[in-house]
């Protein structure tokens, strides 16, 4: 058995508040695992203890009870950070550098060897979509920009295991979809993926597992499919059934043993229907420009 | 090893890059230099050689004073930046050892002072200079010995108050690893600032003090804090010709300053080691 | 949420964090006294108003902030400027204040000690008898009596500017000055020319003016041997204009008819030139009278 990305063993973690030595349990006895090249989305409202978890498998806060390793070894370590990269929720960076810049000095900080620092941060940049807006200032890149530059900013020293903080908080759904597809593509060179959400939906189709906490508990955890699935019901989708037709399905369904629990039209959801409207669009778009541009290069 | 002074000095230049690109530094720096070039005023008083002794002080002052709110305003601007827009936590997620994040900070600072101590040294001895060629050609009497201000002694100078700077800045990162906001860093440093630079009265009351609880405390209190009155020998070295500064007790304040500055930046990461960012 | 152990309580821990932290300041202090303790002797050797009690209770608030540090001096010097416009004024009870405000606030500069003791000894008796109707008005008694007064005031004031600088002649020459110029007082302005004249760096001019006080009291005898004496004890330099000296013993001696042979012979001292010495006459900055 290979070893796991991230092991969580009865960490719990304890803040102090205020001065009467009264303490508030952030995280309570959580047990996880996260395999190597998984997606693990962790969900759960707002100060279910999410980040506090993250915080602490990232060695920024050390746990009360319990220990974390990441690929093995002690999350707390400096050692063990090496093979983690890390989008904070919201980011904000050095705004006077330019995009490029600031990924050049993480690279650095991170100790990527001299020879490789422009090769790497290249390819990073284009992986997360920046090319065209790198020689600008940080200070004045948009939210998503800054979602994505700060996806460089965690993969520019390749870690094997990707931490990301609420992705999409605060993104427009095509940012969304673009960072979504991003995480893919670090699934398909063999990344592991941690990302923490409140936003279900934009998650759904991503992770291969979710873990669910409630008020530092572990409240379920599986895979997608099957914590989602209604595993004793089936839905049929069909298309250009008659009245007729449609009762005798009715009938036979009876007659078979089941039961019509209910009828709906299928929705589709607002994400994907704003997706898909706006990739129409753009595909127009981009249509008309190549016509002009190949029209101009034959001047 | 090489590795962490690496990354030490890729934080430092970045927390310097970023103080430097600062309006604040900048317009703090404008106005030093221009308290200077006001004292060019003198002249109209007519004062003779004194007019130098007017214009070093104004030099002095205006490094002091000046020097004193950008080490403790910009060390704690640039902790709590980090902090508050949450770079910090980006930073230390690499890896990346706590203490050289904060040396960094700390390096990063002190080269930002280093910078404003050379331009105001080097103002003042540009003005200097140039009041005093002046003053020679109308009061050849008063310069038999040549020239009265010792340049060579500016730079000195400048150099005591750049270790001194340091302790502040490091006191001040010590405070910052504590404390949660930055109005409580940039006054409770001040308050300290004050106490060392006034620690010396309590440091030489004790030895005519009657032995007793009251000596036992002030004893106490002289060796808390820093005597920052112990790098304040401008007069001495720039005028003084009858009796120069030796080399070994500037050798003593620079080794004093130092071994203070690394005491107060160790002090701050046993704090930030346990800080919850 | 629930209660921590009396340990672990956020106070006892805060407690003992503090204390760790003044515990290892205290061991450092005490580490580096060796380094600070000799450096700390010679830069308070140094810096004589290293004393902050001849200030208390003359401030105002805005002042405290300057004489905690490297700002003192600035405000001295803004003080001697107030000075400067205050006189001008000839405003004497707010002069009196902020002479002595700059002088304590930076009792380094004997510049500030000797011209106020000027302001006070000379220009403040003249606003007062101005005051009290003139020169012509104001009988010679009362005129006398407030010379007296400032002269005075303007004694005990040079008298604590010489514990700050104790080898300064011309604070003391100063009091000569006085003496002289303002009291007509030959007798102590003489004694006042010799302590001068006996300092280390003292102006040559002391030591003939001596001379000159002791024969307009009638003492020419006196006044020959000691400048007789003074001739030889004269380096070779031109600012001590010997030859002055010996135009004055000539005088003497045929003033009191000295005997050809036992006249004063200088020996053979060539005429110097070069300009070998560094005691300039006298150089006065500032205020003139």
């Amino acid at each position: 058995m290979t070893t796991p990305a991230i092991r969580i063993q009865g960490l719990t973690k304890d803040f102090s508040v205020g001065m009467r030595g009264l303490k508030l349990r952030a995280v309570d006895g959580l047990n996880l695992e996260v395999g190597d090249n998984e997606i693990l989305g962790l969900l759960g409202p707002n100060g279910s203890g999410k980040s506090t978890t993250i915080k602490i498998i990232l060695g920024l806060l050390q746990a009360s009870v319990g220990e974390c390793q990441i690929y093995g070894k002690p999350s707390h370590t400096v050692d063990a950070r090496r093979s983690v990269g890390f989008l904070p929720e919201a980011p904000y960076f050095y705004r006077y550098l330019s995009g490029r810049e600031l990924i050049r000095f993480y690279a650095r900080v991170c100790g990527v060897p001299r020879s490789q620092i422009k090769e790497q941060v290249d390819s990073v940049i284009e992986l997360v979509g920046m090319t065209e807006a790198t020689h600008r200032r940080v200070g004045t890149y948009s939210k998503g920009m800054l979602q994505r530059i700060g996806l460089a900013q965690a993969l520019v020293h390749d870690p094997q295991l990707v931490i990301l903080d609420e992705p999409t908080a605060g993104v427009d759904p095509l940012g969304s979809a673009a960072i979504a597809e991003i995480i893919r593509e670090l699934k398909r060179r063999g990344k592991t993926i941690l990302l923490s959400s409140h936003l279900l939906a934009q998650i759904e189709g991503l992770c291969d597992r979710v873990a669910i906490l409630h008020r530092g508990k572990l409240v379920r955890e599986g895979r997608v499919d099957d914590l989602v699935q209604d595993q004793h019901t089936e839905s049929l989708v069909v298309e250009g059934l008659s009245p007729a037709g449609r009762a005798a399905v009715e009938q036979a369904i009876t007659a078979e043993g089941g039961r019509l629990c209910r009828v709906e039209k299928p929705r589709l959801s607002l994400d994907a229907l704003f997706l898909k409207e706006v990739q129409q669009q753009e595909a127009v778009r981009s249509d008309s420009t190549d016509t002009v541009e190949q029209g101009g290069k034959h001047d | 090893m090489i590795d962490s002074i690496n990354r030490l000095r890729f934080i430092a230049g970045n927390t310097f890059l970023e103080a430097v690109r600062q309006k604040f530094f900048n317009s703090l720096l404008l106005i030093s230099i221009a308290l200077l070039a006001s004292s060019t005023f003198f002249q109209q008083f007519d004062f003779g050689t004194n007019e130098l002794k007017f214009i070093t002080d104004f030099g002095f002052g205006a490094l002091f004073f000046f020097g004193s709110i950008l080490s403790v305003t910009a060390t704690t601007q640039l902790f709590f930046n980090e902090i508050e827009n949450r770079t910090a936590l980006t930073m230390l997620a690499k890896p990346i050892h706590k203490l050289e994040f904060l040396a960094g900070k700390f390096f990063g600072a002190h080269m930002l002072m280093l910078c404003f101590t050379a331009v105001i040294t080097l103002v003042l001895a540009g003005m200097l200079y140039w009041r005093e060629t002046e003053l020679m050609a109308r009061l050849g009497d008063a310069f038999i010995d040549g020239r009265l201000v010792n340049y060579s002694d500016i730079f000195v100078f400048g150099l005591l108050q750049w270790m001194k700077f340091g302790v502040l800045t490091a006191i001040t990162l010590f405070i910052a690893s504590f404390s949660n906001t930055n109005l409580y860093t940039i006054v409770v440093s001040f308050f300290v600032l004050i106490i060392c630079q006034l620690q010396y009265i309590a440091r030489d009351a004790y030895s005519t003090m009657e032995a007793g609880i009251g000596r036992w405390l002030v004893q106490f209190l002289g060796l808390i804090f820093p005597n920052f009155q112990l790098f304040n020998i401008g007069d001495q070295l720039v005028f003084n010709v009858k009796a120069p500064i030796p080399a070994v007790t500037i050798l003593q304040i620079v080794g004093y300053g130092l071994i203070y500055t690394v005491v107060f930046v160790l002090l701050a990461h046993v704090n930030f080691r346990r800080r919850e960012i | 949420m629930h209660e921590g152990s009396f340990i672990e309580h956020p106070l006892v821990i805060r407690l003992r964090r503090i204390v760790v932290v003044l515990l290892v300041l205290i061991f450092v202090g005490a580490l580096l006294r060796p380094i600070e303790s000799p450096a700390w002797q010679v830069v308070k050797s140094g810096q004589s108003e290293l004393n902050l009690e001849g200030i208390e209770g003359s401030l105002g608030q805005g002042l405290v902030v300057g004489v905690l540090g490297g700002f003192r001096a600035i405000m001295a010097d803004f003080m001697w400027i107030r000075v400067n416009t205050i006189w001008e004024r000839r405003d004497r009870t707010k002069l009196d204040a902020m002479i002595r405000l700059s002088t304590t606030l930076d009792p380094r500069q004997s510049f500030f000690w000797f011209n106020g003791a000027r302001m006070i000894a000379y220009d403040v008796p003249n606003w007062r008898i101005r005051e009290e109707g003139g020169y012509s008005e104001v009988p010679d008694s009362r005129q006398d009596e407030i010379n007296r007064e400032q002269a005075e005031q303007a004694f005990i004031f040079l008298e604590k500017a010489r514990e700050f600088h104790p080898d300064e002649p011309k604070l003391v020459v100063e009091v000569a000055q006085i003496y002289l110029n303002r009291l007509k007082d030959i007798p102590n302005a003489a004694d006042w020319f010799l302590k001068t004249s006996k300092m280390p760096n003292a102006p040559y001019f002391a030591a003939r003016i001596y001379a000159e006080l002791l024969r307009r009291q009638g003492l020419d005898r006196e006044a020959y041997d000691y400048l007789r004496e003074l001739y030889s004890e004269l380096p070779n330099d031109p600012y001590a204009q010997k030859n002055i000296i010996l135009e004055r013993i000539r005088t003497l001696e045929s003033i009191l008819e000295v005997q050809y042979l036992l006249r004063f012979n200088p020996g053979d001292v060539s005429p110097v030139i070069a300009p070998a010495n560094s005691h300039p006459e006298h150089s006065h900055h500032g205020h003139n009278h």
